[in-house]
């Protein structure tokens, strides 16, 4: 039931808003001559439902909406669950890959940073990881972008793919995981050589985040009198570290985590525009500048629901972090 | 010791977290293109590979080398529409009707032979679906006689039907296949008219190319057609058209065996030409234009003569086009320069700042306050109308003339320009068709005339001679009607033509025949390597 309340709330804010946008999406989406010829209009409005009452409209996407039905983009001109069912397996791509970096680079980075507190290597981790969040994004995929493909070739330009390299058969959408399951190996390799700059792009940000989140993190815990007693008992450094404050420490580093990933999975579009990387942000750019309503609502559940499901795992994942959390 | 073993542990974790990723790079390709293919890289405004849906900048070149048309034109020249699946056609006097003549060796891309039917089918399709392109067959009926002859008859006189019979819009589709995956030619083909999914897919026509994949966000690629009918086949086996935006571009043309880049700035491309690239530079067809309004409901102040006269004197067009980079060139009048009936670049207004200022104080209008409205998102041939509306803002506060800047994306900037409500208007035409007839929208009563508040019955003897102009046969006696136009539009009236910045086509040093084409943007087909 609140899943669904809250699916109307997103829905009615998200097509209330922009309606209020002071624009038409006849006009925005129709050329000079044809926006001004009243049939090219009409077929326009009628085609897409627009020539009917806003409360109407509203009604009917929500029937729809119950039935899978998001409606067709006025930019693409093929249904919005289409669009979707493209776009998002490639944000997905790379946000996963660069969380994956993100998350163990980031974390390894904190508790050592944390272990080395006040050292050199310590005093080290916080200026790179100080950098890695302040650098902008478009600008650190530029500048990547001039360096390690066009300067030293180590990896491909922009695209999922190289050019005329055909895409693996259509069955998760991520590239890598299709090409391996139809067994291509080279088309699964050249995906992956495309993931790497752009991935890594993405964590910089998060792995500097990360690092100072966990340093943190640890630091407020390997203090502790169980950490001290552990020590005391003849425990491995390392187990310590792993079982003992590692575990204390995660929660508020999950969290941010989770944050983190919903925000890459949402907030791609500078990365993917420089990487031409079809994703969910570039679909979300054009739909927003156009003015495309059934491509904005989609986009706008899309956002919503990653976040939930985010939340969701978040919690499940703290549980299974913190015995405490399970007892509350 | 302990917790330095930890800390290397640790270290490596983080480390293999890093390189794990990097070691994907291995050996593979990474120069982006292989010999076999060609690689066009253009920020996609794409919507469809439907040729009688299509009418945006990326799908000209898509659609160009899908499907053939009646007519067509060679390289960057569009002032002679030549044969293509029509060998000929005839004109009336009246140039009312135009009856085309079809080649019988024409073949669709399964092997059919094309039509009279299938051109009938087509441009009919083409009327009834009532999107972006339709227009271009406004009042025109379509009738094919027999098998190898297509007329067309205009309810108006319209000499332009030749130069607009090549757009990529007028594609020819094989009727038969459309037919049957849901495609409509008649009247309600609007809402009857289901074949753009399966031409998003697969690709009817007779062109150098068939459709291999479509995507609006990411490429297009496209395959040489195993049955083309012509006697040139294309160089490239493939040809992928990217996505890019243009600070990607400038890179991976650089780094691309057979690459083309479409929408470097001229500052982007002044480094260029060294090494390994060419780069082709002509003045694009594209001209931005200022507008006063006339309408007195809208500004006291603007539709006072003596005060469009401060306006159009008041500009440094010199100082513009520095800001435009090289290739631009101040736009003579408002048909760009390249097309039939364009003013020499001598007509052109020069600035005058003590006209301007004597001209703004027979106006009566003392320390006028005026808003400039422009799309503050758009940037055409690399200017941004943000740095063209700061330009002019300054150039007429020299002069005495307030300007208020009032940008907006451009998706809520439309209503009031075609609305006709904005005060000042900083906005751009691109041709539709490279003719000059295009441009009488520009007139008392048109399409544009009307947003600068210039109605019909405002100006007579202009209408007069526009309407000459547009329905007159004669091609040297349109070019003086539409040059008189001109020149009586610069000396009064609402409108100031500004320029046609550079327009850029930059490619790898091997590749042949290389040109900018005001219809299809660049011809792919008859792209070759030296």
């Amino acid at each position: 039931m609140a899943l669904v309340l809250l699916g109307v709330g997103i829905t009615l804010i998200a097509f209330t808003l922009t309606e209020l946008v002071p624009g038409d999406p006849a006009e925005a989406n129709l050329g000079q001559r044809a926006g001004a010829d009243p049939a090219a209009v009409r077929a326009f409005r009628e085609h897409y439902g627009l020539d009917r009452p806003l409360p109407v409209q509203y009604g009917l996407y929500l029937v729809h909406l119950t039935q899978g039905d998001l409606g067709q983009s006025q930019q693409s001109h093929r249904s919005v669950r289409a669009d979707l069912g493209e776009y998002i397996p490639a944000t997905a791509e790379l946000a996963i890959t660069s969380m994956l970096v993100a998350g163990i680079s980031g974390i390894a980075l904190g508790v050592l940073a944390a272990i080395r507190r006040n050292r050199l290597t310590d005093q080290l981790l916080r200026v790179v990881s100080l950098g890695g969040i302040s650098m902008p994004t478009f600008w650190l995929a530029l500048v990547g972008l001039y360096l390690f493909f066009f300067k030293l070739s180590l990896v491909p330009g922009g695209g999922r793919l190289d050019p005329g390299v055909p895409a693996p058969p259509h069955l998760t959408g991520l590239y890598t995981i299709d090409a391996m399951l139809a067994g291509q190996t080279d088309v699964a390799l050249n995906a992956m050589q495309h993931l790497v700059l752009p991935a890594l792009v993405l964590a910089a940000y998060n792995i500097g985040l990360l690092t100072r989140f966990t340093r943190s993190a640890v630091l407020e815990v390997i203090d502790n009198d169980y950490v001290r007693a552990a020590r005391a008992k003849g425990l491995r450094e390392s187990r310590v570290i792993t079982r003992h404050v590692l575990r204390a420490a995660l929660p508020p580093v999950v969290t941010v985590a989770g944050l983190a990933f919903a925000n890459v999975m949402t907030g791609t579009v500078l990365v993917e525009n420089i990487f031409a990387w079809p994703g969910i942000g570039q679909y979300a750019y054009r739909s927003a500048t156009t003015l495309d309503l059934p491509a904005i609502m989609g986009v706008t559940l899309f956002v919503a629901v990653v976040y939930i499901l985010v939340n969701l795992v978040v919690d499940v994942l703290h549980a299974a972090i913190d015995p405490r959390v399970r007892l509350a | 010791m302990r917790r330095t073993s930890v800390g290397a542990r640790v270290l490596a974790a983080a480390f293999v977290g890093l390189v794990s990723v990097a070691a994907a790079c291995g050996s593979g390709q990474t120069s982006g293109t292989s010999n076999k293919t060609l690689v066009i890289d253009k920020s996609f405004d794409l919507k469809t590979a439907d040729p009688q849906r299509e009418f945006e900048f990326t799908g000209g070149p898509v659609d160009h080398a899908l499907y053939d048309t009646l007519l067509t034109f060679k390289g960057g020249d569009v002032t002679k529409p030549l044969p293509l699946v029509a060998s000929g056609y005839t004109a009336s006097a009246d140039a009312r009707t135009y009856t085309f003549t079809l080649r019988r060796d024409v073949k669709f891309s399964d092997g059919t032979p094309l039509t009279s039917a299938d051109v009938a089918f087509s441009f009919n399709r083409l009327i009834n679906l009532h999107g972006n392109p339709s227009f271009l067959l406004d009042g025109v009926t379509v009738t094919a006689p027999d098998a190898s002859t297509v007329v067309l008859t205009s309810k108006d006189p319209n000499p332009a039907i030749p130069f607009i019979v090549p757009n990529p819009a007028l594609g020819i589709v094989n009727s038969t296949v459309v037919k049957a995956h849901g495609g409509s030619a008649q009247p309600g083909a609007d809402k009857s008219d289901t074949a753009e999914t399966f031409l998003n897919a697969t690709s009817a026509g007779s062109g150098p190319y068939v459709l291999q994949s479509f995507s609006t966000t990411s490429e297009v690629d496209l395959k040489a057609n195993p049955k083309y009918w012509g006697s040139n086949k294309p160089a490239f086996q493939t040809v992928v058209i990217r996505n890019l935006e243009a600070p990607t571009q400038l890179i991976d043309v650089q780094k691309g065996a057979n690459e083309v880049a479409l929408d470097l700035s001229p500052d982007q491309a002044s480094g260029l030409t060294s090494g390994s690239l060419q780069v082709k530079q002509t003045a694009s067809p594209n001209v931005f234009f200022l507008f006063a309004n006339l309408s007195p409901q809208v500004s006291p102040v603007t539709p006072n003569p003596h005060f469009q006269n401060a306006v159009r004197y008041g500009i440094d067009y010199q100082a513009i086009l520095q800001l435009a980079g090289t290739g631009a060139v101040q736009a003579p009048g408002v048909i760009p320069n390249s097309f039939l009936g364009a003013l020499p670049a001598s007509a052109a207004v020069k600035r005058d700042v003590t006209k301007a200022k004597s001209e703004l104080q027979a106006s009566g209008v003392s320390s006028p306050s005026v808003d400039l409205e422009y799309p503050s998102d758009i940037t055409l041939n690399g200017l941004a109308f943000d740095t063209l509306a700061q330009k002019i803002k300054a150039n007429l506060a020299e002069v005495g003339i307030t300007v208020n800047l009032r940008g907006a994306p451009v998706a809520t900037s439309l209503a009031n320009y075609r609305a006709g409500k904005e005060q000042l208007g900083l906005w751009y035409w691109g041709p539709d068709y490279p003719d000059p007839n295009d441009y009488l929208v520009f007139l008392p009563g048109g399409l544009v005339g009307k947003r600068a508040g210039w109605n019909t019955g405002a100006a007579p003897s202009l209408e007069q001679m526009g309407a000459a102009a547009g329905s007159t046969a004669d091609n040297p006696k349109r070019q003086q009607l539409y040059q008189d136009i001109q020149n009586s539009m610069n000396q009064s009236g609402p409108f100031f033509p500004l320029l046609q910045p550079g327009q850029i086509v930059a490619g790898s040093k091997s590749l042949t025949n290389l040109a900018y084409n005001a219809s299809w943007l660049i011809d792919v087909a008859a792209i070759g390597t030296s």
